[in-house]
């Protein structure tokens, strides 16, 4: 497991900047806002670095690209499940409201074209993190904001779609190609078998997906005996020597 | 890791010698008894003239805490007054020639400087947000850098880097002198202290702020345990494990946060005689609640085993609320948001506030509360699924639906839910930050179209372990 801090895919300039007192410097929210685009180009996430450029937005409000914000949140959106999203969402201005439905929160998505884009952002969030699949796709086509929010972010759908996939892979061994297809929003037959069969290596077999078993979905019932050490007697054996002597 | 080392992992959590605990025990015993520090002080400083009658001045009121009813002018002054010591002692041609008495000053200043940071930003907000006292207002606006944020991160850093702490312990770290990394400053045990302090001081802002991946990095050079410089002070010691228990909780790893919060809490309710009386035993007994009450929350959304002595005491303060989360279900989502808001930190925002859009400066508490409670209302149904799915072997799903009155399309994301959140990420080695994925669960299931093959993981009789525990009374 990758340490939080860490990404494979991130230069070392990046590195420099997050390990020194640099990520402060307001100077240096461009070189953040361009590996921001950059990572929206070629496929890439780096969660920590992104994080401290919400932290400089943070310190200074004046310098908030919007923007770069919302296309955090959507890289966030294609790693779920994790607390990326949230992370992001605690170092953004509480008057965003993502989550809130009060009166007040909905007057400030109407008169902010940021807080309505945090907002339903955080919306997507819910639904792919609560696992309701068929509601996020619904959900993403049914605005066309999504599709600005989304836009920057190459190959949005298919990431999520992939990331939905492995979920899917870890808890089934087999699925009915109906669920499936809406969970994937591969609504035509033969889209999904090619998704299924190219991408995650699955079989079709009739109205059925097969999953070959992988370590999450085989279950095994077992009993775990205890872990006998030989440090465990370490202090009866001190005791036997002390006795003796 | 499996399951099993992680049954096995948990009697090990105190095993750290009796010998240090006495040790730590009798350090506590000498705070409390240590009021008089600033006499001390008095007595050990090398200053002479009024110049050093002023410093003495400084030095005490930096470690005093504000009266609750501090004026805004007083606020001000005393981050006037802040300023001007940190500047004498990082600015002054070479290191400053004062004895501090103890570990206990430097820790009091620092924590005191961000106490006074933490509620000028909370006050400056309410302010805004109520509009209720306009001359207050006038006055905010017109000194927005008082208590700036970057006045307060660059104090700590400097601290940090002017004592080369982080090489330091970093040379600890490796077994090596500490000593030939520390330069001319860090080898003086103000500076030693202030910026070992300034860490956890960081720590806890960096929380404040709702940044607590940084928060956790900021630690990457202190080793967890009981040897660290942090345990001889009880409070900072204290502060340490609930930010850092806290940082766990927010990024979902509640393994890790419960470890921490027991770790502290059993070492709390061993040390309980000395906190009476102690000067900041109220303080100390808040917090102690505020931990049970998180442990409360992390042991809801993460099933596990806890230490005797802390579960007893976690249902003996929220019995009731315990139960409930534990039952999870709509019912239970305002308890958790209640306890939530009782025990997280006192967030804040680190800018001016709006003056003109009272509405706009929503508390930043509201805010962290509402994100937290989003992963809560999404998982809300785990103890559910758990509660039916141990009765069973095999389930069909339609029929599990219809038992739960839901549709077959809910259970399926309920499910997978819960699947999902049964694989966590767990501390073994390293920084604070890295950990591997684990299966946090002893129940686990797969589908097969519509049938659920449910299997447990059951602990084995622990035969050696009790043989062991039952030799140790009578041998």
């Amino acid at each position: 497991m990758v340490a939080f801090d860490k990404c494979e895919t991130r230069p070392a300039h990046i590195d420099a900047i997050l390990n020194g007192l640099d990520r402060y410097n307001p100077e240096t929210t461009t070189v953040f806002q361009d590996y921001v685009a950059q990572q929206c180009e070629d496929r890439t996430f780096d969660i920590y670095a992104n994080l401290a450029v919400l932290k400089l937005y943070q310190f200074n409000p004046h310098l908030l690209q919007a923007d770069t914000v919302t296309n955090v949140l959507v890289k966030a959106l294609t790693v779920f499940p994790s607390p990326a999203f949230s992370l992001c969402l605690s170092l953004l201005p509480a008057h965003t409201q993502p989550f809130s439905t009060t009166p007040e929160a909905q007057a400030a998505a109407q008169n902010s074209d940021f807080v309505e884009s945090v907002q339903k952002l955080a919306r997507l969030s819910t639904l792919l993190e609560s696992a309701q699949y068929t509601q996020f796709w619904s959900t993403l086509n049914s605005d066309d904001l999504y599709a600005d929010l989304t836009a920057d972010a190459a190959g949005f759908e298919e990431l999520v779609r992939i990331r939905i996939a492995v979920e899917v892979g870890k808890a089934f061994r087999s699925v009915s190609t109906e669920s499936l297809e809406q969970w994937l929003d591969l609504r035509s037959g033969e889209a999904l078998e090619k998704f299924v069969t190219d991408v995650c290596g699955w079989k079709i077999d009739g109205s059925v997906v097969n999953v070959p078993t992988n370590k999450e979905n085989e279950v095994r019932s077992e009993v775990k005996s205890e872990r006998v050490g030989v440090d465990m007697f370490g202090r009866v054996i001190r005791r036997g020597f002390e006795q003796a002597a | 890791m499996s399951y099993e080392d992680r049954a096995n992992a948990r009697p090990n959590l105190n095993d750290e010698s009796d010998v240090e605990e006495e040790a730590l025990v009798n350090d506590y015993r000498e705070q409390v008894n240590f009021d008089d520090s600033m006499s001390e002080l008095d007595r050990t400083t090398s200053l002479g003239g009024s110049q050093a009658q002023d410093l003495q001045a400084q030095l005490a009121a930096a470690a005093t805490p504000l009266e609750y009813q501090a004026t805004l002018e007083t606020k001000f002054a005393s981050y006037d007054n802040y300023c001007s010591l940190f500047h004498y002692i990082l600015n002054s041609e070479g290191p400053v020639d004062l004895e501090v008495p103890s570990y206990y000053w430097a820790w009091d200043v620092i924590d005191e400087f961000i106490y006074q940071f933490e509620s000028f930003c909370r006050y400056r907000n309410r302010v805004a947000r109520t509009g209720s006292n306009e001359e207050e207002a006038q006055l905010l606006r017109e000194n927005p850098n008082t208590w700036g944020c970057y006045s307060v991160l660059n104090v700590l850093y400097s601290l940090i880097q002017r004592s080369q702490i982080n090489e330091q312990l970093a040379a600890i770290k490796r077994g090596e002198d500490p000593a030939a990394f520390a330069g001319e400053y860090g080898s003086r045990p103000l500076y030693k202290m202030l910026g070992y302090f300034s860490i956890i001081g960081l720590l806890r802002v960096h929380c404040l702020l709702g940044d607590f991946s940084l928060a956790l990095k900021t630690l990457d050079d202190i080793e967890m345990n009981k040897k660290a410089m942090f345990a001889r002070v009880m409070a900072a010691h204290f502060t340490t494990y609930y930010y850092v228990g806290f940082s766990y909780m927010m990024q979902r790893r509640y393994a890790d946060a419960i470890r921490m919060f027991s770790h502290i809490l059993v070492y709390v309710s061993r040390t309980k005689n000395f906190q009476k009386g102690g000067n900041n035993y109220d303080a100390i007994a808040k917090k102690n609640d505020q931990m049970y009450a998180l442990i409360a929350i992390c042991v809801a959304l993460h099933p596990t085993r806890l230490d005797d002595t802390i579960h007893s005491a976690v249902r003996e303060k929220y019995g009731e609320q315990f139960h409930r989360m534990q039952r999870g279900g709509p019912e239970a989502l305002p308890v958790f948001e209640e306890l939530f808001r009782s025990s997280c930190p006192k967030f804040i925002s680190p800018t001016p506030p709006d003056f003109e859009n009272p509405a706009y400066n929503v508390d930043p508490v509201d805010h962290q509360t509402s994100i937290f409670m989003d992963e809560v209302k999404n998982t809300i149904f785990n103890p559910t699924i758990r509660s039916y799915l141990k009765l069973y072997t095999t389930m069909d799903l339609k029929k599990l639906a219809g038992f739960l009155e839901v549709q077959p399309e809910q259970l399926r994301s309920w499910l997978l839910v819960n699947k999902q959140r049964s694989r966590q990420i767990r501390w073994v080695e390293g920084s604070l930050l890295e950990g591997d994925s684990v299966v946090a669960n002893d129940l686990d299931y797969a589908l097969e179209n519509d049938l659920i093959h449910v299997s447990e993981t059951k602990a084995g009789r622990r035969l050696v372990d009790w043989y062991l525990r039952n030799l140790a009374r009578v041998y």
